[in-house]
């Protein structure tokens, strides 16, 4: 039961927004992936550099910078839920759902450095190779 | 020992219509027809025990004609098909099937439900199991066994390189075996979904729920990969397509890139439930609850989410573009860190419980001690200069074995013994168990870790002999030495069961005073599981005097639901109670339709195309039979699911 009605503010913390700072990084990551190496290995198995114009190395920058911009995204919101459910909890509220949210929330802060993490450690060689080095 | 005095809270006349609802018949056609999940879990457990034990007798007569050099025990042939199948089964006819063994049995027990959400699903799942188990096996006698590895690379798998049936056998025989671990892996989703008690929010459903539920959904996404490659080999094959055929513009790479979309994440479909078990056996023998409850859930989820994102390391060889393999590095390194988080969580656990060291215990250490051992490894093949040496050796073989057993047959070990007194009413013998468990340990480690070093020697994996000048035959005699005592040590759990089935002492309810809500009834449990279904108010339910007070003097009607055979439906996220369902009695269907299948694929593998067709018949019937929607159900007013 909840003592005290949660206010707009604390309602941000469920719903969407919620799974979004949840499983941001993860797709945002799943993204990056498939998306970096799937450039990389079809443009230089095809026997170009170039991808709409664009230097190779360029758009696979690109497929490692908006994932990692989604990623920080993500953890800043799932920092945000995790802020908010603990007002929420300090003020008095049984309501079991904000026990929930708020392990999601930890999750989500975690499970999103964690792929920023790989990100950015995969992203790292595009600065060092060349995109079609074997 | 079951209880047979009424539990509190539960009238005389409650507890007699529950035991009339949930009966099944004690006839052959009640064994063949239950939908009961505690007996399908135990099936499950069987079977695949079972399997284990044909696959290990395969591993044991490769480690004898391996234990000297240009031995002659064995042909090439003989040895690629023992070789082949014993890695096969151990993969998909033991680790899986044994996992989800656990979880049919344990899962609704676990949530506070009678039953799983898709009852007649679930035994359909597990005859499709037995009946893929056996079309496999039943080739090794007939000399057609798959012959070309279980990762059965193209184009070693071809019709061209390898004739006879040997892969087709493979290629039906996955696709059959797909249906089953596809149809458990929905049901575990939508049962600890949709059945868990009320008030079990998700920050209070138990780690091995969680680890079951994140290996469903690893199985939908990744099992999907592995029927492709399968269902276009077999058409490569039987009506020359050339999907992995280079010379009429197909791909060989293609083949792996599938296998391993699937491979790799199976490879935690594999251990996440046996992390799963180690976090359920834990809190009963450090007497506290698993520090970092929020975290393992963060390493749950971020394990089977990366886990799809690393299979290219296994094809660090094949010559891909450097930048390729930096994001592929990255995440193998970087899938470390869930995994190393969930390690220091159960030390601190013990760190900080107080160690009451029996069995199931001692398994738990001999997993962290084998399992952190693999996982070291496994980061170095993480760094593409090393896996580009490794690759194909002994090494590799070494790793995965600590990987595999150590994450997973030493969970399995641990969860035998901590759930038997559960599943069988009977306490096992806590001396022929430690004599086991050192057996085990000690034999697991003897074979195992030669293999380091005779791989890093240069010995090749895959090969039916090798000559003595490389001087790697000591130690492959230490190996099999090793594989022998590791036997005696699996013989040993084996007699432990029997001893513990025949003259173990009942037991109670609760012998471990652990914390989940199997433990909240009887040895073995009831058909119904729980007289009233509780109400949960915490992480650790069996611990919580609330939660106890809710099936004692707290139990209402609306959780007792003795008027039909009933369980509760609840909201996805906090467990609010939404309306009772009905559940399905006993039926054949499922065993009519996976004998139907079975006839299926046998008619496919001999090419007899039109009994192909007519199974295929009698399967859309029995489908279409099965789905006719029933009747309104008599208590409720809803349809039977």
């Amino acid at each position: 039961m909840t003592t005290t009605p949660p206010g707009p503010r604390a309602r941000l913390t469920g719903g969407v927004l919620l799974w979004y700072g949840v499983l941001g990084g993860a797709v945002a990551w799943a993204v990056h992936v498939l998306a970096a190496w799937g450039l990389d290995e079809l443009a230089c198995a095809a026997g170009s550099d170039r991808v709409l114009a664009m230097p190779l190395g360029r758009v696979v920058g690109l497929a490692v910078i908006v994932p990692a911009l989604v990623t920080a995204g993500s953890l800043a919101v799932a920092a945000l839920a995790w802020r908010r459910t603990a007002r929420a909890q300090a003020t008095g509220t049984q309501d079991r759902a904000y026990g929930r949210s708020r392990m999601l929330a930890v999750v989500g802060v975690w499970v999103n450095l964690l792929f920023l993490t790989i990100i950015v450690l995969g992203g790292v060689a595009v600065l060092v190779l060349p995109p079609c080095q074997l | 020992m079951v209880t047979t005095s009424t539990p509190p809270g539960v009238s005389r006349v409650d507890l007699a219509r529950l035991t009339e609802h949930w009966a099944e018949p004690r006839s052959l056609r009640g064994w063949f027809s239950t939908v009961d999940h505690k007996r399908i879990g135990r099936r499950y457990l069987v079977t695949a025990g079972v399997f284990f034990v044909l696959a290990g007798l395969s591993a044991l007569a490769m480690r004898t004609q391996l234990a000297r050099p240009e031995a002659g025990l064995l042909s090439p042939e003989e040895y690629n098909q023992l070789f082949t199948m014993h890695g096969t089964a151990m993969i998909f006819l033991f680790a899986t099937p044994m996992l989800f063994g656990f979880g049919n049995y344990l899962v609704p027990l676990m949530i506070g439900a009678r039953d799983m959400a898709f009852p007649r699903l679930n035994a359909f799942g597990y005859w499709v199991f037995l009946f893929a188990g056996l079309f496999m096996w039943a080739s090794l006698p007939f000399g057609a066994a798959p012959n070309s590895g279980w990762f059965a690379y193209a184009p070693l798998n071809s019709e061209q390189h390898n004739p006879g049936l040997h892969m087709d056998v493979y290629a039906l025989g996955l696709l059959f075996l797909g249906i089953s671990t596809t149809a458990a892996s929905i049901n575990f989703i939508v049962t600890a979904l949709k059945l868990r008690a009320p008030g079990m929010s998700l920050n209070r459903v138990p780690l091995f729920v969680w680890a079951i539920v994140a290996t469903a959904f690893m199985v939908i996404f990744a099992l999907p990969a592995l029927n492709l490659d399968n269902a276009m080999l077999f058409l490569d094959r039987r009506f020359d397509t050339h999907f992995f055929d280079p010379s009429a513009g197909g791909n060989v790479l293609l083949w792996q890139h599938l296998f391993w979309i699937f491979g790799h994440p199976d490879v935690y479909i594999i251990v996440m439930p046996g992390l799963g078990i180690v976090s359920a056996v834990l809190p009963a023998f450090t007497r506290r609850g698993v520090v970092g409850y929020p975290l393992i859930v963060l390493s749950i989820v971020a394990i089977a989410i990366i886990s799809f994102g690393v299979w290219v390391h296994h094809m660090f060889a094949t010559g891909l573009p450097q930048l390729s393999y930096s994001f592929f590095s990255a995440a193998s390194t970087i899938i470390t860190i869930p995994s190393g988080l969930q390690i220091f969580a159960w030390l601190a656990t013990m760190l900080l419980g107080r160690l009451i060291i029996r069995v199931p215990l001692l398994f738990v250490v001999g997993f962290i001690v084998t399992f952190v051992l693999g996982g070291v490894t496994g980061t170095m093949f993480a760094l593409t200069a090393f896996d580009q040496q490794v690759t194909d050796t002994y090494f590799v073989v070494a790793h995965f074995h600590y990987v595999l057993i150590g994450g997973a047959v030493f969970p399995m070990l641990a969860g035998i013994y901590y759930w038997l007194p559960k599943i069988t009413g009977r306490m096992y013998h806590e001396g022929l168990g430690r004599w086991a468990f050192w057996l085990v340990f000690a034999g697991m480690h003897v074979t195992f870790f030669p293999m380091h070093l005779y791989g890093l020697f240069g010995m090749p994996r895959r090969v039916y002999t090798y000559a003595s000048e490389p001087g790697w035959g000591g130690w492959n005699l230490v190996s099999t030495i090793g594989s022998y005592v590791l036997a005696l040590g699996l013989l040993l759990v084996l007699v432990g069961v029997v001893h513990a089935v025949r003259r173990g002492r009942p037991a109670p309810p609760d012998p471990w005073r652990a914390d989940t809500l199997e433990w909240a009834t009887t040895s073995p449990p009831e058909p119904y599981n729980f007289p009233v279904l509780p109400r949960v108010h915490s992480l650790h339910p069996v611990w919580d005097e609330r939660t106890a007070e809710s099936t004692g003097e707290g139990a209402t009607a609306d959780r007792i639901l003795s008027e039909g055979r009933n369980t509760l439906l609840t909201s996805e996220l906090d467990a609010r109670v939404e309306r009772p369902v009905p559940m399905p009695e006993s039926t054949l269907k499922p065993l009519v339709l996976a004998a139907a299948l079975l006839v299926l694929f046998a008619a496919l593998l001999v090419a007899w195309y039109p009994v192909a067709a007519v199974a295929a018949v009698v399967v859309a019937a029995t489908i279409a039979v099965w789905l006719w929607p029933a009747g309104p159900s008599r208590t409720s007013g809803v349809a039977t699911p």
